[in-house]
Formats: C-alpha cells, structure tokens, sequence
C-alpha cells in the first residue's frame, strides 16, 4: 500500500525527517507514536504535499505510484486521506457543498457515475449519524463553530464519505473525551475492511486501546527508532520514551 | 479614424426622423472624436482593435432565438432581436398607469417626454453611447405614471446573432412615487456586436429595481451603458451580471440630481478563459444628502482581463454625502488580468465617502484543506469565493431572480475552472 524509504523532509529550514522508513501493506493498522517534535505531524502534511514542507530526500509509493511528484488534490484522488489535527474553518462554504464536491471527484477518479443531490444527501446523512453528529451540521460552513470534538468528528465523517484507501489520522484523539474517543474509534473500525490501511498518529495509548494495532513505530529525530506490536505502546504508556534513550531535550521542548 | 466609425457616421447621415435634431448632435461629436487608443483614458485597459475595420450585416435579422423564462417571474417580456423590437406592444396587457411604446410611433405627448430624456441623461462622453444616439431605431419608451406601483417585472431581452450589428435605446421614465422593476438581459454567443444604452429618470420618491444581466458570451462584441437620474428622495437598487466576452464594455452613470436620494449598485463579473470585460462606474452627487453603495465584485479566469473603473464625485454643494466604493476581484490564474481604479473626487467638506479595491488574496490553508479532499485547486478557489459572490446575489431584492441565476452561474463558475 505505502512505501516510504528514507524520508529526509524540511520545514522552514529545519530539518525534520531525517531518513523515515515505513512500509503498509493492506488492511494494516500501524500506530505512530513519539515525543512532540518527533516529527509525526510533519509525516502526514509531506505526505499529504502541503506547501512548506520539502521533501529533500527519499522516495514514497502510494499504491505503486509516485506519491511526491502529484499534486495535493491528486494525491487525495489517489487514495490518500488525512484526518486532520486542526481542521480549518471555512465560512461560506457548506460542509455538504464541499464533500458533495468532493466525493463526486473521487468518484470520477474511479471511473463512478456521480451521485445525484438526492444520492449524495442520503449518504451524506447516514455518514453523519454514524459519528454522531447533527445533521444540521452537513448545511453549516465547513467547520464553522464546531468545537473541537466536533472537528475531529467531521473529519471521521469526510473519511468515510470519500472511502479512501490509506488514512492517515493525526492526533485525532487530542481533546476528546472518551464518549467522543469512541465514536471517532468506531468511525475507524467501521471502515476496517482488509483492503483499506490506517497509519493512527497518536500520544497515547487509550486510543489504541479502541483502535487495535497491527504495528506501532515509535518516531524520534524524524525516523522511526523502534517497532513492535501493540505492546509496545503498552509500554510507553507505562514507562513514557526514557527507556529509548532519547535526548529527553526534545521532550522538554513541547 | 476607424472605417467602422466611418460606416456609421455615413449610415447615420441618411436617417432622418423627429430626434434628428439629437442625432446630428452626435453625429458632430463623432466627427470631432479621435478613435481611442491605449493612450486614451476612458479606454486604456480596452483596445478596440476588433472593432476598427467590422463590417456586419445591419439590415432584418431572420433570427428567431429561443428565451428562457424565468421560472416563478411572470415578467412583462420585451424582445428585442438584432435591434428589432420583436414584441408586438399592441397584443401588451398592460396594468394600469404602465405605458410602453416604441418612439417612432409615440403621440406627441409621448415625444415631448422621451425629448427630455433621449441623450439628456447620458452623458456625452460615451463614444459607443454617441454612435447608439445616431443609429439606434425601434426605441422603447417606458412610462411608469406617478404614484403606480407596477408589480410585475418588466424584462428587455436583447439577442445578438451571428454577423449582424445593432442598437437599442431604451428610455425608462418613473413619474413620482413610482416603483417599478426591471430586467435587461443580453444574450448571444456568436460574432456580433450591439450597443445597448438605457436612460432612467426617477422622479420624487420612485424607486427602481433594476436588473443587468450581460449574458453574452464568447465572440459577441458588447457596449452598453445605464444611466440613471434619482431625483428629490428617489431610491435605485441595481444588480448588474456580467459574464465575458471578446469585448464586453459597460459604462454606469448615477446622477443625484435631488437630495436624499439612494443609490446601491451591485455588480459582478464572472469571466472565462480569454475573455474581456470592462465595467465603467461613475457617481455623481450634485445634491446634498444622497447615499451611494457600491459593491463590485470578479471573478477572472485564465487569461481573461477585467477592467474596473468606479468613480465618485462629489460637487461642491452635496453636503452630507454618504458614499462607499468596494471592489474585490480573485484571480484564478496568474494569466489572468485585472485593472482596477477606485477614483474619489471631493469638493464637500462634511461628507463621509470610503473606497477600496482588492486582488484577493488566496486563503493557502482552507485552499489545502479543500484541495486534500482531492477538489482541484482552482475548483477550490472557486468554492471559497461563491460566497463572495453568493453575497451580493442573496442582496437582490427580487429573489425568485436570485434563484434562476444560481444554477447558471454554478454553471459559469465551472466553465472557468483552470485546468
């Protein structure tokens, strides 16, 4: 599914991923984990293409495909989806507007009539449900005044709407408490499929507690200095990153 | 000299009727007129090249165009094909206190009253307005008899077809306490050019809802003007649509010629790749008290070029004065172009008066965020600017029209997308 060799990235001149390997195979759960200004959340936005962050080195396969030479919205075709840490809020663009927009692109991407207003509105509100939020929020602008649970929500919601193949989910246990941890831990599990591949980037292990992992990477320095399985999350939960011997400045840092 | 200008001043020669008096005005005035060029202000931004050497076929037109009705608007329809009226003003049930004619045919009440107004509002800087006051034939006159209130929108529907030239005055008279609403909507795509100039006069107290939709498109050649006087407390709510074209010029005149009169003008430009639109805007307030709202808002596409110029003079006797002038323009390409000039001329001490011009700047995160969601970055751009746009639309005051446009400018909105 992904493939990720020796990943050097830059972010406003400071080197953040230094050598990152990583490589998904199908229907696998891997868990990321690390002290803050590990670079976790750098992973994502270079791999998503955001702008600012540059790849210096390395080489990244989505699917076979060359994921560092498409565009952001190509790479979103491809299959690539990120639930986002802080999502941004658009005023004026309704959240039903923009995923109608954007499912009917990713359907188009696999060859897939578009759905009709009617099509995409009951699958819109089933979505929503799902994640347990009010259906006023499809009419709301993206965003707009959501709390961030509620955020974290909308984001679950996109992702199973657009049915991606790799999701990358950044820290979206931050600020929830555990009603909405589950409901975002639900969300995922429901799009479990064998096929489909998660990379879960988190501080903690009471996420994983509802999301199992198949792996879990520890990233520190920007590459990934240990993996294991799901134990090894239990052990950090318990003995934080110090048994690593990180430079516990990193740590300090946050 | 262009050899089109000369065509016409010839053509205008041989016509001959009661306005004549007007015409040979204008006539003189052409003749002593330089053709613009780049070094010519009012058209800098605009060249004229395509104009200079036309030569279309200005005789009946066979065309016989479909037009849409507007779903939900029982609209008054007057078409009007290559310059010829097409709807016969007889068959018009007309509600009380409305009268339409055609000029050539009015009483001599009617003549009196069109004199007072056939190139009297407009003001004689217009080139293109010259040439419309000297070859301009089958003009409506609008009547709307003071204190009527005439619900029932009244649509002028003007369409250029392939190959011809034409020109349509339309004369729009609010006695006053009269309302009114009107609809001027152009339309054609095909090699074409028509000059399309409306006075208004309203009087104390009347109040206009007047609608400009420049819906021709592609190679259709386009000049046209609006040309309002509010006089004592008069109110005008005007909503101007413009898509691009080959060329596309539109100059807005706004008088306050009484006090306490308001004036909103709304407009928006939609443009796809290629295309030119110039929107000219001038607000005179010769009177005390008057307020002016001006929202100009674009969209311009790949290699398209827009032209804005918005100008507000205030004399010297127009105490009190409120006036604001706002354009904002996106660009969804770095080929594509626009001018704009906000220009403020005060010579009141007590007035407030506000003006502003922007290029928009792209919001780099909520465009990420879209464009992570695989919505490409120029559908994306669009999306977070229909809001911009939608704004001034939701402010129509005739919302069934609102909602006819919407579908359509969707539809626009995708034909600029970048690719």
């Amino acid at each position: 599914m992904l493939t990720i060799k020796n990943l050097h990235a830059r972010v406003e001149q400071k080197n953040i991923l230094n050598g990152l390997d990583l490589t998904i195979q199908p229907g696998e759960v891997h868990a990321i984990m690390g002290p803050n200004g590990a670079g976790k959340s750098t992973l994502g936005y270079v791999l998503s293409g955001r702008e600012g962050y540059e790849v210096l080195d390395g080489e990244v396969l989505l699917q076979g495909e060359n994921l560092l030479e498409l565009d952001i919205e190509e790479r979103a075709r491809h299959g690539l989806f990120l639930a986002f840490q802080y999502p941004v809020e658009i005023p004026g663009v309704s959240n039903m507007e923009f995923m109608k927009e954007s499912v009917n692109t990713m359907r188009q991407q696999r060859g897939e009539e578009p759905l009709s207003a009617a099509e995409f509105l009951k699958k819109a509100k089933a979505a929503c449900q799902q994640v347990k939020l009010p259906l006023d929020f499809l009419k709301r602008g993206v965003n707009e005044g959501f709390s961030g649970g509620e955020k974290k929500r909308n984001e679950i919601m996109q992702m199973i709407l657009l049915e991606p193949s790799l999701c990358i989910l950044d820290e979206s246990d931050s600020g929830l408490d555990v009603d909405a941890l589950q409901v975002v831990a639900n969300g995922v599990n429901s799009q479990r499929d064998g096929k489909r591949s998660f990379v879960v980037i988190t501080h903690y292990q009471r996420l994983l507690d509802y999301i199992e992992p198949d792996f879990v990477h520890i990233l520190a320095n920007g590459k990934v200095v240990k993996s294991g399985d799901a134990s090894l999350a239990k052990q950090i939960e318990k003995e934080g990153y110090a048994f690593l011997g990180l430079d516990s400045s990193e740590e300090a840092k946050a | 000299m262009s050899a089109w200008l000369q065509q016409v001043l010839h053509r205008g020669q041989a016509i001959s009727d009661w306005l004549s008096p007007v015409r040979r005005q204008a006539l003189q005035a052409l003749n002593d007129t330089t053709w613009p060029g780049r070094r010519t202000e009012q058209w800098k931004y605009t060249s004229l090249s395509a104009v200079e050497d036309l030569a279309l076929a200005t005789g009946q037109s066979q065309s016989q165009p479909e037009v849409e009705t507007i779903d939900g608007i029982d609209s008054l329809d007057l078409l009007f094909v290559d310059g010829e009226l097409r709807t016969d003003l007889t068959t018009l049930n007309l509600p009380a206190g409305l009268h339409v004619s055609q000029l050539e045919q009015a009483d001599a009440l009617h003549q009196v009253a069109a004199t007072s107004l056939y190139a009297q509002i407009k003001p004689k800087r217009h080139l293109f307005g010259l040439v419309n006051d000297v070859l301009a034939q089958n003009i409506l006159f609008i009547r709307i008899e003071q204190d009527c209130h005439i619900q029932q929108p009244i649509r002028i529907i003007s369409h250029s077809s392939d190959g011809h030239e034409s020109h349509q005055r339309v004369l729009v008279q609010l006695g006053n306490k009269a309302k009114a609403s009107i609809i001027e909507q152009t339309q054609g795509q095909s090699n074409s050019l028509s000059t399309g100039f409306t006075e208004f006069d309203l009087g104390e107290h009347a109040q206009l809802e007047h609608y400009r939709l420049l819906m021709h498109t592609k190679q259709a050649i386009y000049f046209g003007g609006c040309h309002f006087c509010l006089h004592d407390q008069a109110r005008l709510d005007s909503t101007l649509i413009g898509y691009g074209s080959q060329l596309s010029r539109t100059d807005v005149d706004v008088i306050h010629n009484g006090e306490h009169a308001n004036a909103k003008l709304n407009a928006v430009y939609l443009l796809a790749e290629g295309e030119h639109f110039d929107l000219h805007t001038t607000i005179e307030h010769a009177k005390p008290n008057g307020t002016t709202n001006e929202n100009v808002r674009g969209i311009v596409g790949d290699k398209a070029n827009a032209v804005f110029n918005g100008r507000i003079h205030i004399h010297r006797d127009a105490q009190k004065t409120l006036a604001e002038l706002n354009n904002r323009n996106l660009l969804l390409s770095r080929r594509g172009q626009i001018n704009t000039k906000p220009e403020l001329e005060i010579y009141a001490d007590d007035v407030q008066c506000a003006h502003g011009a922007t290029v928009a700047e792209i919001e780099e995160e909520a465009l990420y965020y879209l464009r992570s969601r695989g919505i490409s970055r120029s559908q994306a751009l669009i999306m977070l600017n229909f809001g911009f746009i939608q704004e001034l639309i939701n402010q129509m005051p005739n919302q069934q029209l609102a909602h006819w446009l919407a579908p359509q400018l969707r539809a626009r909105f995708k034909e600029m997308e970048v690719r």
